[in-house]
């Protein structure tokens, strides 16, 4: 195991610079773009370096978003969306994994079917739901789509088959009835698919445009996805402030990232460690 | 304890730790499909009015050329993006598990598209491979039109999706290598089987279940793509309908052209042929994943 | 475990607390007699001209407090008809000639006929927010004019005369080659665009689009062919791009990086080009429409014109409140307050100077839109619009690819939209 890290890695990292490079460069460009002015921009052939460093672009983009109030409610929003995904998905997941009970069968075929549909469907259906509650223009509005999720159940019932029998077995014999079994011996087993699962619920939530575009019409209201959106309608030709705006709709995302990977990644190789 | 009793207490919890979610989706999801449905059959008219007609919007759909090209785009955007997408995804996880120095730094790199919107990836994307203004024709020296080649403009989709996806892929594979026993590797190890054979022996039936969730979700996203698409190609592209996906379909019928029941026979359609691929995908799972660990 | 249950379902209904919380505020109507409006638009950049009208009202009746909101044109729409259906449309919202007959012919909004006084309004501005039954379904808001935009610099590089009214087709494609020939950058851009294209041309060139009761299409009038034939050719030239070009960046971007010397652009865009690219300022100057040189009738002379209402929905439990809202939205003085802020030229006749004063700060000469409005030709509608005007387009499109012949192609469009019009 230790001498894994002496073996000749040289291949591994050439594969994972030039992969690095292919990936960064995206941003690197979106950020140059940034400092650039429009002319610049927008020269043939492109140039690479701002001649000058110019921020503008920045305060532009935050004078015409309220991007406090957009981190708070992409903030809140995903934060809603993970609670209610890791916590009715546990349960459905750990019960079509391991609880046997009439009509299984069907009801798993129901999580299947959703996660087969098109989600363009449902956005005028659950706008009218959300509508007659009265609840268009809230971050409760936001989360509705994300009450459930089927990805989540099916995802954590992979994990959960992937749990030898024996260990929740073993905890009923001694006098443990269904839920104490799963609260306390198996939920804490899945620790790494549950970060996997908020991290993934996080992305989503974060990157979903129709639905929020169409629920919060208020900018204070708004996401970063659909803020950004909205930049887009209003600087169709301004591509630096377009890419600013960008910039700063990924920095709060970034550090929290870079802050909840290290974590996450602890989490994944203690569970992997047992 | 008596068996009948706790078949029925079995009964009683996994009830009611699935009943959330059941009703979640019945009420958010199954409800709109069955909805969808009803108006497949049927003739719609403005704000959500419709009569029943059979069949018509289905013999419309099936005698139209620009349905098959979508249909076809769709397919083949999945070949383009799916064997590539997860064959890198699985690469990549083994790679970021290697225990070399800095690789937390590469994985952070990887798993960034994760954290930028798909609206800003496709601006700067589509920035990027702009004909005129765009860096990647001028690094290459090339005149390729990227975006309006009718032969190249579903490849350039293709790259931008597996781009934005590959991180996302690797890091649910990651996880379930992280949970294979390192000593099958030690043990293979002292077999003397190479870095390749225990790649292929150990890590992928080990990692199946987890890669068979990726491979699902991964055809699923593939055949029913459109925000990416919407976002590259827009409406002015002369290359649009050979790009233009099913889902893509729909959303001009639906809710531009206001055609909803002609619309929701095309949700229809994909969600038929999703439901093969995803059937097809079951029966193979016994040949090839592994469930015990 | 009850304890753990409890622990979660605290948990839940304490995140349930909170989305609720998060939810007040939005609801119309208090107890303190306020009425809260709401008021959906499509456009950022003229949010702020709304909202100096809506507070003018308020300043009057402070009882009531009108919230300006704004969502993305494609979300506009979507979300308006998901309203409708659900009958929660907004107090206030603006409506285009693309869609009000779908929604004032299926009885979406309130008849506002007596709230405006109809001689201050152009024929125009007022076909514009009628239903297919002649009644008023909105308040005139604005009216739009087709002009030609040109870029200053490279005429004076090429040394070439600037466009003035007494321009035709004729001369946009010697100017056009002029400037290729001496600068190396494209002339005229002609883009595969509807209003902004080929509906200016065939209507010079005394062709239709859609006949009189806008029951039957035009591509099938000689006038109509020989306009269309004319325009698509155009892409032919060394000096125009083609269609591909445009798929990726539209001729406002290709002209504003300076790659292309004139477009076609909307009136409502001028503005906001200059407030966004203030390099452009000297350089952006707008002029006539060229002429048809030989139409089949008429003086070669068109351009189409469009405007947004204020419309209302047919139930709203507020209605008196709203319609006097809308009263003053059609009002000289709420008209003056959006053209001063430079949105959009009020539909009020008379106001045109209000909106050209808002480029006082600008070295451009706008004086010449307002006579325009002349010779202008009513932006092409009817109920099935929605329905034909996508398939329309990608019919010219294949026409532009030559995956259909010229002839097929405007046959095609003409069968497309004469299904459509027939229900």
């Amino acid at each position: 195991m230790k001498d894994s890290l002496q073996k000749p890695n040289i291949p591994v990292y050439i594969a994972l610079s030039v992969g690095g490079i292919l990936m960064l460069f995206p941003f690197v460009w979106m950020i140059l773009t940034a400092f650039k002015t429009n002319a610049e921009a927008m020269q043939i052939p492109p140039v690479i370096f701002p001649s000058e460093w110019k921020i503008d672009s920045f305060l532009q983009a935050m004078e015409s978003l309220p991007f406090p109030k957009l981190y708070l409610n992409t903030a809140l929003m995903i934060f809603f969306r993970i609670l209610c995904a890791v916590v009715f998905s546990s349960m459905a997941g750990y019960a079509f994994a391991k609880i046997e009970f009439p009509l299984k069968k069907v009801l798993f075929g129901i999580v299947l079917l959703q996660m087969m549909l098109p989600s363009q469907i449902f956005i005028i259906p659950q706008y009218q739901m959300l509508a007659k509650l009265g609840m268009t223009e809230t971050i409760f509005g936001l989360v509705f789509p994300g009450l459930v999720s089927a990805f989540g159940t099916f995802f954590l019932r992979q994990i959960y088959l992937g749990i030898p029998d024996e260990i929740g077995e073993a905890a009923q014999l001694d006098g443990c009835n269904r839920w104490k079994t799963f609260v306390s011996v198996m939920l804490p087993l899945t620790w790494s698919g549950i970060a996997a699962l908020s991290v993934f619920t996080a992305v989503f939530a974060y990157g979903d445009l129709m639905w929020p575009l169409i629920v919060n019409t208020d900018v204070n209201m708004m996401t970063l996805s659909s803020g950004l959106s909205t930049l887009n309608g209003q600087f169709v030709t301004n591509f630096p402030v377009l890419m600013a705006g960008s910039v700063l709709a990924m920095l709060p995302m970034l550090i929290l990232y870079m802050i909840f990977q290290r974590q996450f990644i602890e989490g994944v190789a203690m569970t992997g460690g047992k | 304890m008596n068996s009948k009793k706790r078949n029925r207490s079995d009964m009683f919890w996994g009830y009611l730790m699935v009943a959330p979610t059941i009703l979640g989706l019945l009420i958010l999801n199954i409800y709109p499909f069955i909805e969808t449905f009803i108006r497949s059959l049927s003739k719609t008219k403005a704000f959500g009015k419709y009569e029943f007609q059979g069949l018509m919007n289905y013999q419309e759909m099936f005698t139209s050329e620009e349905f098959w090209k979508a249909t076809w785009n769709s397919i083949w955007f999945c070949v383009l993006t799916v064997p590539v997408g997860i064959f890198l995804a699985l690469l990549l996880a083994v790679l970021l598990n290697a225990k070399i120095a800095g690789r937390g730094i590469f994985r952070t790199i990887y798993f960034l598209p994760m954290v930028v919107a798909p609206a800003a990836v496709a601006m700067v994307w589509k920035w990027m491979f702009n004909a005129e203004f765009g860096i990647i024709n001028s690094i290459f020296g090339t005149e390729i039109r990227w975006l309006t080649d009718p032969k190249i403009v579903l490849i350039t989709c293709a790259v931008v999706s597996i781009w934005s996806s590959v991180g996302y892929d690797a890091i649910l594979l990651l996880s379930g290598i992280q949970n294979i026993s390192p000593y099958y590797y030690e043990a293979a190890s002292l077999d003397g089987a190479g870095k390749v054979k225990q790649f292929f022996c150990i890590t992928v039936p080990m990692v199946s279940p987890t890669l068979f969730v990726v491979i699902i979700m991964r055809l699923m996203a593939s055949l029913r793509v459109y925000d990416l698409i919407y976002m590259m190609v827009d409406q002015a592209n002369p290359a649009l309908t050979d790009a233009q996906s099913l889902m893509y379909l729909f959303y001009r019928e639906s809710f531009i052209a206001g055609n909803k029941g002609y619309g929701s026979a095309i949700v229809i359609w994909t969600v038929f042929l999703i439901a093969i691929v995803t059937a097809l995908q079951f029966i193979g799972q016994k040949k090839w994943v592994n469930y015990e660990v | 475990m009850k304890k753990q249950v409890k622990r979660i379902l605290s948990a839940v209904a304490l995140g349930g607390m909170l989305l609720t919380a998060a939810g007040c505020g939005s609801s119309n109507g208090s107890a303190d007699g306020v009425v809260n409006l709401t008021f959906q638009i499509w456009d950022v950049g003229q949010k702020p001209g709304m909202q100096a009208m809506c507070d003018a009202y308020t300043e009057k009746n402070p009882n009531v407090k009108i919230q300006v909101q704004v969502a993305g044109w494609n979300e506009y729409w979507t979300k308006l008809e998901a309203a409708a259906i659900g009958n929660k449309l907004p107090d206030i919202f603006w409506m285009h000639t693309n869609e009000i007959l779908k929604y004032a012919d299926n009885g979406m909004l309130e008849d506002v006929s007596d709230l405006i006084e109809t001689d201050k309004f152009s024929e125009i501005s007022l076909q514009n927010a009628q239903g297919s039954d002649g009644k008023l379904y909105g308040v005139p808001k604005d009216k739009d004019v087709i002009c030609l935009v040109y870029n200053a610099d490279l005429f004076d590089q090429a040394g070439v005369a600037y466009p003035d009214d007494s321009w035709t087709w004729d001369d946009l494609i010697s100017a056009s080659q002029q400037i290729y020939d001496a600068t190396g950058k494209y002339g005229y851009m002609a883009y595969a665009d509807e209003q902004l294209g080929y509906w200016n041309f065939v209507y010079q060139n005394g062709g239709y689009i859609l006949n009189e009761d806008k029951t039957k299409a035009g591509f099938d009038q000689p006038a109509t062919q020989q306009a269309m034939e004319f325009y698509i050719g155009l892409q032919d030239y060394d000096w125009c791009p083609d269609q591909a070009y445009f798929g990726e960046q539209a001729p406002g971007t290709a002209f504003l990086s300076g790659q292309g010397a004139m477009y076609f652009e909307g009136t409502w865009n001028l503005l906001p080009m200059l407030q966004n690219n203030p390099e452009l300022n000297g350089k952006l100057q707008v002029a006539a429409l060229p002429a048809a040189p030989d139409p089949v009738s008429g003086d070669g002379r068109a351009t189409i014109s469009n405007g947004l209402c204020y419309a209302m929905s047919a139930n709203n439990k507020n209605e008196e409140i709203v319609k006097d809202v809308l009263k003053f939205f059609g009002s000289e003085e709420a008209q003056r307050i959006q053209g001063e802020s430079g949105a959009a030229i009020p539909a009020y006749e008379g106001l045109e100077e209000t909106w050209a004063s808002a480029f006082e700060g600008y070295d451009i000469d706008v004086s010449g839109v307002a006579a325009m409005f002349d010779y202008s030709v009513q932006s092409v509608n009817n109920a099935s619009r929605p329905e034909w005007k996508s398939k329309v387009s990608d019919q010219l499109l294949k026409i532009y690819s030559d995956q259909v012949s010229l002839e097929q192609g405007l046959a095609n469009m003409q069968s497309i939209i004469d299904e459509a019009s027939a229900g």
